[in-house]
């Protein structure tokens, strides 16, 4: 393990949480003065700079979509991913704020979360970066449990008085990675019957990682949220919030285990299985609503650190 | 200082339970269990609680604001059991 590798991987990171931070700060104060409107016509300029400014991002948004869309890209295409992306940004401010007039959100499948939690249960609730996971927010409102996301504290770092000032509730279910009770925590949330969302896509700053076919592709899915999984013996769901348009989402849960089991004797090809499993369904997702995808790095490189 | 029997038991515990390619005997007991030391990280501990409670009846609490001196060593962990046993 060599820890460049991983420093590399949480310099991304952080580089681009950082640009994020700002552009969510700007948006913030226009969109909560002037309206949504206006926040959306300052999405064309900015999705223009990070065109113009970023080669990496577009280097990154050409080669996934390349894949996903199974043909040609153009940089209108590209201009289109990024746009998408700051869409979602900007309505990530109402989301949380609970604006949520001019907002269509539909919802399938929310019965196989319910079910869970009527009998009492916990589950973990595997996300990616693909949309909006701020829309859960939208669903958990009603929800008779609302989500403990687990995330990097980083993440949020000085955005952490901004969000806690939109949503406080959201602030506080928070389980931050990276401190030795961190599954503690998680395991203890379940057992109470809560929810723990946990974006699984992201392998780079994750210490194991495990390979599974992607879009015609080996890719590196970080193996901790499924050995968690298996640990608890949770009921899991897979869980996306795509944008299909302004304003416009859809929030689908799928069962993906009562209870994920990893064998002492088969455990890497069990964990290997169940990764599959959920790469092939975020490549469903990917298949079907391309330009939602927010991974803006070389997705598909090994990362270079870990086992 | 010497290994006691019950940090013996638990060192072998570790490297079991997280199928560890480390003779038992080799950790040392002052040294930190997580990142440096022996560079466990969180799924690790989440690992190593469920062990602790099949093996030693004992439930590690994330809420217990002893668990950063809990987790700190070998030798702290066994303090820790020792006095909990029941």
């Amino acid at each position: 393990m060599t820890e460049q590798g991983a420093a590399t991987g949480r310099d991304w990171a952080s580089q681009r949480e950082r640009g994020s931070k700002a552009l969510s700060r700007l948006m913030l104060w226009i969109t909560l003065t002037l309206g949504w409107r206006a926040g959306t016509l300052l999405l064309y300029p900015i999705t223009g700079y990070f065109f113009l400014a970023s080669p990496a991002v577009r280097a990154a948004s050409r080669d996934y979509l390349v894949r996903a869309l199974g043909r040609k890209v153009s940089g209108g295409d590209v201009v289109r991913h990024l746009f998408t992306f700051a869409s979602v940004i900007l309505d990530r401010v109402f989301l949380l704020s609970g604006r949520l007039r001019g907002f269509a959100i539909e919802v399938q499948g929310l019965e196989t979360l319910t079910a869970i939690l009527g009998r009492g249960e916990g589950c973990v609730l595997l996300g990616a970066h693909v949309g909006s996971f701020d829309v859960l927010r939208s669903v958990g409102r009603d929800a008779p449990v609302a989500v403990r996301p687990l995330m990097y504290r980083e993440h949020w770092g000085a955005m952490t008085p901004m969000l806690e000032a939109l949503d406080p509730a959201l602030a506080a279910a928070i389980i931050e990675i990276g401190r030795p009770d961190t599954m503690l925590r998680v395991q203890e949330a379940v057992a109470k019957g809560e929810i723990v969302g946990i974006l699984a896509d992201r392998a780079p700053a994750e210490r194991r990682f495990v390979a599974a076919q992607f879009l015609g592709a080996t890719a590196y899915f970080p193996a901790g949220p499924i050995v968690v999984a298996g640990l608890l013996g949770a009921p899991v769901v897979v869980f996306h919030g795509v944008r299909t348009g302004p304003r416009h989402y859809l929030v689908r849960f799928e069962p993906f285990a009562d209870r994920l089991v990893l064998k002492r004797a088969t455990r890497q090809q069990d964990l290997t299985d169940a990764v599959g499993r959920y790469a092939a369904s975020l490549e469903t997702v990917c298949r079907a609503h391309p330009f939602n995808w927010f991974n803006f790095y070389p997705f598909w490189e090994k990362p270079d650190h870990g086992e | 200082m010497a290994p006691s029997n019950l940090e013996q038991d638990i060192a072998r515990l570790i490297v079991e339970s997280l199928q560890l390619e480390v003779d038992p005997a080799a950790i040392d007991p002052d040294a930190p269990l997580f990142r440096t030391g022996l560079g466990l990280d969180s799924i690790d501990a989440l690992e190593l609680a469920l062990a602790i409670s099949r093996r030693y009846g004992i439930e590690l609490r994330a809420d217990d604001e002893q668990n950063g001196k809990i987790f700190a060593s070998l030798r702290a962990l066994a303090g820790y059991i020792g006095t909990h046993q029941k």
